[in-house]
């Protein structure tokens, strides 16, 4: 027959009398004040800020209300932009004078509203060394990329490389 | 002062917020012992028991701005307590040694104690060294978080719904840990079984 339930519960309340000497708390406490002491002088204001600062961050709990905040300004943001009331990355060339090599160029008309029509005598070289305007006229470069990879008697073969042989 | 006449723990906690240490000192009074208790029959050592209060009201005392009192503060220290007693505990592994208290002359009159070494008893007569080694010994060889709990319910008298708070875990399985661990316990125990 082993301990039942009972005896070994009250077994294990005996252990409740297992003490620690006399006065052991009050010299505790009077180690835990000393070692307070030594760990002000030892770490710097910084460390301790950090210390209280991590402590607050870990302990912050994202209030309930603030999903739904979250969610509505999303809902709202989505609403102006997706109807275009408001495009925030929209560049356009308001007058073609702006344009360096235009202005004087008769060669350049207004079509309708920022739309503009080449046409004529521009003055190309202008576009190419202006570096206020790359995006204008882009300079186009034939890419690397597009090179076949081999050439056999001057023709292209192949784009790509070729390992059954 | 008298546990009795201190300040609830919400004045304390608002008191030690606002900067006074003496606050703070009264929790120390009111909680240390529990709290050593606790971690003394988790790891079975006194220095051990010692350092590891210290080091847990020094964390206790650096985070208490962050304590915004959801839970009591009572749960609040005895979960940094039971978190750094089961790390250390882990840590520590096989190598240690039991340290252990003086049991309190008293348990000479309990009526428990009288109970169970009465001669109508299973229990054999044991000397009280000897209980106490075996007892230590035999909840040593539980594992820590069994020991947690077996601490907390058996020895402290708390009851499963404060030890689940504290732990983070289901009621349920305080329940099944502490199934498990007197199983263990009775096994281990066997030998007190009079013969």
């Amino acid at each position: 027959m082993m301990l039942d339930e009972q005896q070994l519960q009250k077994l294990l309340r005996l252990k409740r009398f297992e003490q620690p000497p006399p006065g052991y708390f009050d010299r505790a406490l009077n180690e835990f004040h000393r070692r307070q002491r030594e760990e002000l002088l030892r770490r710097s204001a910084i460390q301790i800020w950090f210390e209280r600062f991590a402590s607050g961050v870990w302990s912050f709990r994202v209030p309930t209300y603030a999903y739904g905040a979250a969610f509505a300004a999303f809902v709202a943001a989505a609403t102006i932009i997706g109807s275009g009331a408001w495009a925030p990355f929209t560049q356009t060339v308001e007058t073609a004078s702006e344009l360096p090599g235009v202005a004087s160029t008769p060669g350049v008309r207004e079509v309708a509203g920022n739309k503009l029509a080449l046409s004529g005598n521009l003055d190309w070289s202008k576009f190419y060394h202006s570096p206020a305007s790359p995006r204008v006229v882009p300079t186009l470069r034939p890419s690397r990329t597009a090179l076949p990879r081999y050439v056999l008697d001057g023709r292209p073969v192949s784009y790509e490389a070729s390992f059954s042989f | 002062m008298d546990d009795q006449n201190l300040p609830d723990d919400e004045t304390l906690v608002r008191q030690t917020q606002d900067g006074d240490t003496r606050a703070f000192d009264l929790l120390w009074q009111k909680y240390s012992p529990r709290i050593y208790a606790l971690i003394y029959n988790m790891t079975a050592n006194h220095d051990d028991a010692n350092d590891l209060l210290l080091e847990i009201f020094a964390k206790a005392y650096r985070s208490i701005n962050g304590f915004r009192g959801k839970s009591s503060f009572y749960t609040w220290i005895h979960a940094i307590a039971v978190n750094m007693t089961i790390n250390f505990v882990k840590k520590r592994g096989r190598r240690f040694q039991m340290s252990l208290d003086d049991l309190d002359a008293n348990v000479q009159n309990d009526k428990e104690f009288i109970d169970l070494t009465a001669p109508n008893t299973p229990i054999r007569e044991v000397d009280l060294a000897e209980l106490q080694q075996r007892l230590n010994e035999a909840m040593m060889k539980l594992s820590v978080e069994h020991r947690a709990v077996v601490t907390m319910f058996d020895i402290q008298g708390m009851p499963h719904a404060e030890i689940a708070k504290i732990l983070g875990i289901p009621e349920a399985t305080v329940r099944s840990r502490l199934f498990y661990a007197h199983r263990q316990l009775q096994n281990y125990l066997e030998e007190f079984r009079k013969k």
